[in-house]
């Protein structure tokens, strides 16, 4: 922002100057028309946001059917990327100027409870009758406050798989049974690290495991990346690693006041993965840059194996070209492959002027009709079972087995994200360092300092 | 060697004249020198890398984004096709977008270009408007203080423009005018110190007698103000008025703070809106860029209206 | 055209009586002087208050004394902060202003059109974001033509704005463009101003062209260059939208210069008295880069006396 300075030239005439007021005038009937509520008549207006791209054919005809049920609430959708989602978020709810229902994700609401930007669902009318159980298992304990309140409609929940292309298995000779039953240790990698290490080729057509592979010249990875993982805990990139060896990133489930990224078995994890890229399996930090693109990097043969959230299926089925198939995240020390089980809620804004409107709104939001619309549109799994099993359906006519995504929650084989007060800041120190990792400036065992720093903010 | 140095101004001119002349008489130099070459060279490289980037734009608006992946240099549009623009005025639905490339968010930008005209327009007339009144108490009225004052007005200038953003922004939400053009004007509104005290540096050169002979003929000294002084200084406040314009409509973080919904969005904000919405597979580079062009368009316009009195407007001269 | 500052009025005879406008120049003023003290000095004695407080806006004000600027100086982000933002300043400055003195000393030699010259300010009418997301797009990693290029001459890709090392100069570079037109303007006006005889002169006594440009034109040029060079400091200093729209202060905190690190606070982390704290501290700062500044350009004279 630089100051202007300048000298003569020009004319301006009298005339100017009475389109000039003219101007004023209209401008400041513009600019107090803008600035009043929209509504001159009884019709409320609610705004939602939410993050997934995706997902928003979905949701728009989700709210095609509550406004046919409704028809004096408009809902008006908006959608941010997940980078830029919470900062906006943030600085609207600051600016008094927020959605009145939001999308809300477990490492981040609980910096709104303890503001008292979230309204509990019990003290609102329509939502008044919420009832847990009628979610897949564990879900809407999540969005328990640590006053026992409900602030989150369970919305849908995600685990993590492996996305393959048949074709590229067939050209290293393999199929897709091989990548069943793979196991993981942080020590040598187990047979997962031999099937990628078998996947990643160079520019001379070598093969990984093969004598002259050449990791600085590496035309196709074993596994691709989705970056370090520190903005997010790591959930699609090594909590399936670190979970597996029995790790949790907390001890209490939810509302815990210590992490446990000290712990070696993370940091074995964590290093075993970026250690990857040393050895040509994995793609270095610079061609991943800030935002990644892993079902990018599997269409266009970069990488073989892309391990992604089940919220991602979309990207990888719109890949030209791809055999898509689905394989379980490999077996871990524990003797089972671990995922990490999310939920994703929808929360009310405590500073929403239609309360009542946006409670009806998150009621219909939870109900089997819209989560069976969104379901079916083979997106998302969505949180209560009837939305679910729409959900496999959908998925199914699109070609893609979701068992290995599903297998994981029957049998509880999950890690959950932490839920603890001060999300924003715990993340703004692990994702610099998670970075730092990856890029190889540092190794794992430095967590161990960033551990000490997250602990000292519950102090 | 001489021709290096082409002089500008009436007696250079008849210098090299006279210079010109004597190599005639002595022998013809058809060819420019080498130097001279090279630095026109240099002139034309540095144009073109202060042009590309616009065409650039323009040419990767007008092409899809399917094809950008496949054919990133050719120079051309490539897959020529208006999608771009159409997502970006919210023409094509939400699947059609996604198929594009798109990411079938809401977008608006007829609406984000009124309120980026209301905001620039609102600003600018108030702002200069208010500038010359004061600038015209600091030169041409007579009171005391008034010298006092005017040193504080220039303190003001010390204040980094940065360093009052957040405090406005908490003054603007007490006042319930977060995402409200109005909301967004208001600092702006009533003066900048820059255009005070260069309005009255102007001010200061008006003829004394004309002024006299006004007030002697019986005029107020508002009456001066406005029919005698404005019309007079008419050059300078046409120039700091375009240069407030394009300062107001160019401006992104105190917008970014105030504006919250498309109702007082303004285009640079939208920009950045725009980008946010990244759909999962990778930019939407063809929408992004239309979306780009959209909003340096208006200023592009009216640089091509004015350009002469823009560009002879840029110096120091009177400041010292 | 050089004016005194103060000018004073003549006084026609004696006969006129002393006009005592105070009443009509109150008026006059007033818009004005609400606009500073509502908008400048209020915010100003606000934002320096906040500084001390602990707030997120949203709950009660808490004051907390030293506190924010304890945690400041201990706070490794505001450090690496600084020092982006002078590297970035340095970077920015440095090129520009060689570049823009360039393109002054070439359109002095060689042409004065007006199409040269809009040509050249063009990039200094669009808004930062808009350079900024065009060059993202120039210089993207995969498909930016700036890679290919690079490719088809034989080096490596390089992530301009993905890669720590090259993060900042790159956002240094786009601002450069952005801005070299406007001051290769303004110090090509101040290029008019030096005398066309002392050049003759010195062509005269035989001078060649470098050692006239180090003798003559730079020396005349140091208060207009030294204003020039305040200005862009103080500008350059400020940096946000270009970040903003493209690296977001990443990778690792690269990019993450003083002004990106306020707003995150401000609105992201709900810590507006740390942000306000913060802010103190970019105008301290500024203050002393202005003054010193000042003092070694000597800005405030000139050699043409």
């Amino acid at each position: 922002m630089e100051s202007t300075r300048g000298s003569s030239a020009g004319r301006r005439s009298r005339r100017g100057r009475r389109l000039a007021s003219a101007a004023i005038a209209a401008g400041l009937v513009g600019v107090t028309g803008c600035g009043s509520a929209t509504a001159a008549d009884s019709r409320t207006t609610l705004d939602y946001w939410l993050w997934e791209a995706q997902q928003l054919p979905a949701y728009e005809k989700c709210v095609d059917a509550f406004e046919a049920e409704h028809p004096d609430i408009d809902v008006r959708i908006t959608q941010y990327g997940w980078d830029d989602y919470w900062q906006k978020l943030t600085a609207a709810l600051v600016a008094g100027a927020g959605p009145d229902v939001f999308t809300n994700h477990l490492t981040k609401y609980p910096g709104y409870v303890t503001r008292d930007v979230l309204l509990p669902l019990d003290s609102l009318e329509a939502t008044s009758d919420f009832d847990g159980s009628e979610f897949q298992e564990g879900l809407a304990d999540l969005w328990r406050g640590l006053d026992g309140r409900q602030y989150g409609m369970p919305k849908d929940f995600d685990t993590i798989a492996i996305f393959y292309d048949e074709r590229m298995l067939a050209d290293a000779g393999m199929t897709p049974e091989d990548l069943e039953g793979l196991t993981w240790n942080p020590e040598d990698g187990g047979t997962f690290e031999d099937v990628i290490a078998h996947l990643s080729v160079d520019a001379n057509g070598v093969r990984g495991d093969e004598e002259g592979f050449d990791p600085n010249n590496v035309v196709t990875y074993g596994l691709g990346s989705n970056g370090s993982g520190g903005d997010g805990h790591g959930q699609t990139q090594w909590s399936w690693l670190a979970g597996a060896t029995g790790w949790t990133y907390t001890d209490a489930k939810v509302w815990a006041e210590e992490y446990n990224y000290d712990d070696p078995r993370v940091q074995a994890a964590v290093d075993w993965l970026f250690g990857l890229v040393e050895k040509g399996f994995m793609p270095p930090y610079e061609q991943i840059g800030s935002s990644p693109d892993p079902a990018q990097q599997l269409g266009s043969g970069t990488a073989a194996l892309s391990p992604n959230g089940s919220w991602t299926i979309g990207s990888y089925t719109e890949l030209d070209g791809v055999e898509l198939g689905v394989a379980s995240v490999p077996i871990g020390p524990v003797g089972h492959p671990v995922s990490m089980y999310n939920g994703l809620g929808d929360s009310i804004s405590a500073q929403t002027e239609n309360p009542e409107a946006a409670a009806q709104f998150v009621s219909f939001l939870g109900s089997d009709t819209c989560q069976v619309i969104v379901g079916e549109q083979g997106v998302v799994f969505p949180a209560r079972p009837a939305g679910t099993a729409a959900a496999i359906e959908a998925f199914r006519a699109k070609g893609v087995d979701v068992a290995p995504f599903i297998n994981l929650v029957e049998h509880q084989y999950t890690v959950l994200f932490p839920v603890t007060t001060h999300p924003a800041d715990v993340l703004s120190i692990l994702e610099p360092a998670m970075d730092a990792i990856y890029i190889g400036s540092r190794d794992a065992s430095s967590l161990t300092q960033v551990n000490q720093e997250i602990n000292s903010l519950f102090e | 060697m001489t021709q290096l140095q082409s002089a500008t101004g009436p007696g250079a001119e008849a210098i090299a004249r006279r210079g010109a002349t004597r190599d005639a008489r002595r022998r013809r130099r058809p060819r420019p020198s080498a130097g001279r070459v090279i630095a026109w060279v240099v002139l034309v490289v540095i144009l073109l890398i202060t042009i590309f980037p616009f065409y650039w734009m323009l040419r990767t608006a007008l092409s899809s984004n399917s094809a950008l992946y496949s054919n990133a240099t050719s120079l051309l549009p490539v897959d020529f096709t208006w999608g771009g623009f159409a997502r970006v005025f919210g023409l094509q639905s939400t699947e059609e977008a996604i198929a594009a490339g798109g990411s079938g968010a809401d977008m608006n930008f007829w609406r984000y270009l009124a309120n980026s005209v209301i905001v620039a327009t609102g600003i600018t007339v108030c702002q200069v408007f208010f500038s010359a009144m004061a600038a015209y108490a600091f030169s041409r009225l007579r009171w005391r203080g008034r010298n006092v004052v005017f040193g504080i007005f220039l303190l003001s200038l010390m204040v980094p423009l940065i360093f009052t953003l957040l405090p406005n922004f908490l003054l603007i939400r007490e006042l319930g005018l977060i995402d409200t053009l109005l909301g967004i004007m208001l600092p702006g509104l009533f003066m900048a110190p820059f255009a005070i005290f260069f309005l009255r540096q102007f001010f200061l050169n008006v003829p004394l007698e004309v002024e006299e002979a006004a007030l002697v003929d019986g005029a107020s000294k508002v009456r001066v103000f406005f029919s005698l002084i404005i019309p007079m200084s008419s050059a300078p406040i046409a120039t700091v008025s375009i240069l407030t314009y394009i300062t107001a409509w160019n401006d992104y973080f105190w917008p970014l703070m105030v504006s919250y919904t498309d109702r007082s969005r303004v285009l640079t904000v939208a920009l950045g809106a725009f980008q946010a919405q990244s759909p999962q597979g990778g930019p939407d580079w063809s929408g992004l860029m239309a979306a780009t062009l959209i909003a340096a368009l208006p200023m592009i316009v009216l640089f091509a209206c004015f350009a002469r009195r823009i560009v002879n407007s840029i110096g120091f001269s009177g400041i010292k | 055209m050089a004016t005194p500052l103060h000018a004073v009025p003549r006084r026609v005879g004696g006969r006129r009586p002393r006009r005592d406008d105070t009443g009509l120049a109150l008026l006059f003023i007033l818009p004005a002087l609400v606009g500073l003290v509502v908008f400048y000095f209020w915010p100003l004695a606000r934002g320096i208050w906040l500084s001390f407080t602990s707030w997120d806006v949203l709950t009660p004000l808490e004051f907390v004394g030293l506190d924010n600027y304890v945690r400041m100086f201990q706070d490794p982000v505001f450090w690496n902060a600084v020092r982006v933002t002078v590297y970035y300043v340095v970077l920015n400055i440095g090129i520009q202003t060689v570049v823009a003195l360039l393109i002054a000393v070439l359109m002095q030699h060689l042409t004065r059109s007006t199409f040269v010259r809009s040509v050249i300010l063009a990039p200094y009418l669009v808004a930062n974001v808009v350079a900024a997301l065009v060059f993202l797009w120039i210089l993207d990693f995969q498909l930016g033509i700036g890679n290919q290029v690079l490719e088809w001459i034989g080096l490596d890709r390089i992530g301009f704005f993905t890669t720590e090392t090259w993060a900042i100069p790159t956002i240094a570079l786009v601002n450069v463009w952005r801005h070299m037109g406007y001051t290769a303007l303004l110090l090509f006006a101040g290029l008019q101003a030096i005398p066309r005889n002392l050049y003759e002169a010195a062509r005269v006594d035989g001078a060649s062209e470098p050692r006239q440009f180090f003798a003559i034109t730079l020396p005349l040029l140091r208060p207009i260059l030294g204003l020039v060079l305040i200005i862009s400091v103080i500008g350059s200093f400020q940096i946000f939208d270009t970040v903003s729209v493209t690296t977001s202060g990443g990778p690792v905190n690269a990019s993450r210069v003083l002004q990106v690190y306020i707003y995150e606070n401000a609105f992201a982390k709900f810590d507006f008295g740390y942000a306000a704290a913060l802010s103190v501290a970019m105008l301290a700062i500024l203050m002393v880069v202005t003054f010193f500044q000042y003092r070694v350009t000597r800005a405030g004279q000139t050699d043409l006396n």
